[in-house]
């Protein structure tokens, strides 16, 4: 945190109700002790905090945990957030990549009802998302998808006419682009 | 090991070499003692059971381990902190697995909430019975960690001493606070090889400097000293954070170059001499209106180790509306939390407050202090106390515990009424002579905390004020004081009802009396069952002897103090209102 900032005044330093949220990518390196995840998580609960997303996953370093949280808050709610992370013993580092230039993405399994004859075009359509069938059966096609949420949700969408089965989502990971480490 | 590594990296000091010599093979409960003994532990507070015995074993060999048996576990955890709040040094209390452990979380909560340093112990059942439901297992863990700053599951033998160390670390850095260490019954009974000079103590980290609050930049000291010369109505708020980082020459030399009236916070009290001339008193729901209404007309408040509570600000909108803020505190986490400081500056209270000083101009403005003194005058003649003629009254009783003990007494007060009434009444001057249970509020903290208090300070005079409720909480533990041969002077407000209740009742709930009326004990026959003296006191004009009396007698002294039953304390301001909006005592109505 810089030394001297005048920051805007925003709800939460006032009685009003926590509003105008909006969606943030927080990246947390929690050292891979028991219970680390846990307090990371516990501490969301505790402070209010309105989790979209959670990916729990390895890093470059052994014993460091990357934990990518997609949050839906008020920028005070966040900046609050992010200071309460970094005083959990077990977080070396806290960055939200919100306002950088980043890569996210999000994988998805998505089944779909399918025929042999409607097959071929559910693999030509999945292939406009670059998409690309996993699994297919009779009666069902597994497709893979990669990308942003809003492709995920087109495919999804584009999809419904055949009747999907079943999602799997993998949550929201980020990493911000160039040689920056946060 | 590798928590060990991890630090001798960091410490920058020359890695230990083993020397065989120094390396034994020891049980875990006999690494968990030495360790104990070199973080320069004294005193624990603990009761025993199945799965912490094995340490209760190890125990008696470490004749410097002074150990006092409770008689609840939450009594050992405000006995720790207590102990911790008066000597600044780490409280350690110990309980065994299940229901030990949970009774302890009162306590870890009480002392998370004030920020006091204290490491708890439980035993946990052995490492392969964990998750199966056995006999006494409660996932200690999960269930403090809300209320702790960290907790650790000791999972070898091998790691126990570097656990208990950083435990320690953890607890006194930065912002203090409580730490639980839960050890496996069979890691106390394995073996280990276990050599103290490959584990650093968090005396010998901390000395390293590589956990140094950051110090305050020359841009934002700069910009601090800016803000107070332009200021025309400054307020400095002190809290707990002074007491803390033991800054009291620092913000009455910083207070006195600038001139600048000082407020002392609930926690902050007795962290500025009451009687020094800049002192203007405690702000929030039971400050004096003066007070808050120098808040009110502030254009700059300088807020030092203190986090705004809601206790303090009342309704955000309406604290400190004219005012910019100036915040220093050592938890990053505070800044702009409650009000958006101008300048936050993050670090220590007693590097900061002595490094503003230097750069601040000298002032001896003192209109804004002789105005606010005037508003003082003013609500005094509007509002005078009333005192009850005839009973004993709070006032005249926290007078004259005053006066008996020259203002030496250290005093904790427990939750409600009477600790409104110490807060305010009572007139501070001993640095650190103020122990109370503040953010959290805990009923039943008084008795145990002074145990802590008297043990940590023996020289010290050390007076409980309680009500007739809290008292009844963890009153189980004056056996602990017969046991022990501890001399506590405890005075009671007894006015039959849960005081501070009944009167919201009666404000906010048309007097609509809801299970407050509350009964006692006879607490003179009580005191002489469990051996103390008991005096019962029900008419003003014995106030003053009998404090006066329990001060020569030796030992324990319970003095039962019949007050007025609906006595209040004034002002008040409602939950949700503006701190400048009181309710005071004449007709009861809104100012």
């Amino acid at each position: 945190m810089p030394d001297t900032i005048t920051p805007i005044e925003r709800s939460g330093q006032s009685n009003s109700a926590h509003g105008a949220g909006q969606d943030h990518t927080l990246i947390a390196l929690v050292e891979d002790r028991p219970g680390a995840v846990d307090r990371v998580v516990g501490l969301m609960r505790r402070r209010r905090s309105n989790m979209q997303t959670l990916v729990i996953g390895r890093s470059e370093q052994p014993n460091v945990v990357r934990v990518t949280v997609a949050v839906n808050d008020s920028e005070v709610a966040i900046d609050q957030l992010e200071e309460q992370l970094r005083k959990v013993v077990d977080v070396q580092h806290v960055y939200n990549i919100t306002a950088r230039l980043a890569v996210t993405r999000e994988l998805a399994l998505i089944k779909v009802n399918s025929t042999p004859e409607k097959c071929n075009a559910i693999v030509e359509l999945a292939h406009h998302f670059g998409a690309h069938a996993v699994d297919v059966a009779p009666n069902a096609v597994t497709l893979e998808v990669t990308g942003s949420e809003e492709k995920i949700a087109k495919l999804v969408n584009a999809l419904q006419e055949y009747g999907i089965r079943e999602i799997a989502r993998s949550g929201r990971v980020a990493m911000a682009r160039g040689t920056s480490d946060a | 090991m590798a928590i060990a590594a991890k630090f001798i990296q960091q410490l920058d000091i020359a890695t230990p070499m083993a020397r065989p010599e120094d390396v034994r093979e020891l049980s875990g409960s006999q690494i968990l003692c030495e360790a104990l003994v070199r973080e320069g532990v004294e005193l624990i507070y603990g009761y025993p059971g199945g799965a912490i015995m094995p340490f209760y074993d190890a125990l008696t060999s470490y004749p410097s381990l002074h150990h006092v048996l409770v008689r609840h576990e939450q009594a050992a955890a405000h006995a720790a902190d207590g102990y911790a709040r008066a000597t600044g040094k780490v409280g350690v209390c110990v309980a065994t697995s299940g229901p030990g452990a949970t009774n302890l979380v009162t306590g870890l909560a009480t002392a998370f909430m004030d920020s006091t340093p204290i490491v708890a112990i439980t035993g946990q059942v052995a490492r392969h019975f964990i998750g199966r439901d056995a006999f006494q297992e409660t996932d200690i863990l999960g269930v403090t960690q809300p209320v702790t700053k960290h907790n650790f599951q000791v999972r070898s033998t091998d790691e126990l001493a570097d656990v208990l160390h950083e435990a320690f670390r953890v607890a006194r850095s930065g912002r203090p606070g409580p730490v639980l260490v839960d050890v496996p019954k069979d890691v106390m009974q394995l073996k280990a090889s276990y050599d103290p000079g490959m584990h650093v103590t968090s005396e010998e980290y901390l000395l390293s400097g590589c956990a140094d609050a950051p110090r305050p930049t020359p841009a934002a000291l700069a910009k601090a000293a800016e803000l107070i010369s332009e200021a025309q109505r400054p307020l400095i708020m002190a809290g707990h954070g002074i007491i803390l980082s033991n800054a009291y020459a620092e913000l009455s030399a910083f207070a006195e170059k600038t001139a600048i009236p000082v407020i002392t916070t609930l926690l902050g009290l007795s962290a500025f001499p009451d009687t020094h001339p800049l002192h203007l008193g405690m702000p929030g729901m039971h400050g004096p209106a003066h007070v808050n209404q120098a808040i009110g007309e502030a254009d700059l408040i300088i807020g030092v180790g203190l986090r705004f509570d809601d206790r303090v600000t009342g309704k955000v909108d309406g604290f400190a509306p004219k005012a910019r803020f100036i915040h220093i505190d050592i938890d990053p986490s505070e800044m702009h939390k409650v009000k958006v400081a101008a300048v936050p500056i993050i670090a220590d209270a007693k590097v900061a407050l002595a490094a503003l000083t230097e750069v601040v101009r000298p002032s001896d403005k003192i209109a804004w202090l002789n105005e606010i003194r005037s508003w003082q005058m003013e609500h005094e003649a509007q509002h005078p106390v009333r005192r009850d003629d005839t009973l004993p009254d709070p006032i005249g009783i926290l007078t004259a515990i005053r006066e008996a003990t020259g203002g030496e007494a250290i005093v904790i007060s427990d939750v409600g009424q009477h600790q409104m009434w110490t807060a305010r009444h009572y007139t501070w001057t001993r640095p650190n002579s103020h122990i109370t249970s503040g953010g959290l509020g805990t009923m039943g903290f008084a008795l145990p905390a002074a145990m802590g208090v008297k043990m940590g300070i023996p020289d010290a005079p050390v007076w409980v004020v309680a009500g007739d409720g809290g008292i009844q909480m963890n009153i189980q533990e004056l056996a602990t004081l017969q046991q022990l041969g501890l001399p506590l002077k405890i005075a009671i407000m007894n006015n039959g009802y849960l005081g501070m209740v009944r009167q919201w009742q009666q404000f906010f709930h048309a007097r609509n009396y809801s299970e407050t009326p509350i009964t006692g004990p006879d607490y003179v026959k009580l005191a002489d069952a469990y051996g103390h003296t008991g005096i019962r006191v029900t008419r003003r004009e014995d106030v003053e002897k009998t404090i006066q009396r329990a001060m020569e007698i030796e030992g324990t002294v319970i003095i039962d103090f019949r007050i007025e039953p609906e006595t209040n304390v004034y002002p008040m301001v409602a939950p949700g209102s503006a701190i400048t909006s009181m309710i005071q005592e004449s007709g009861e109505e809104r100012a």
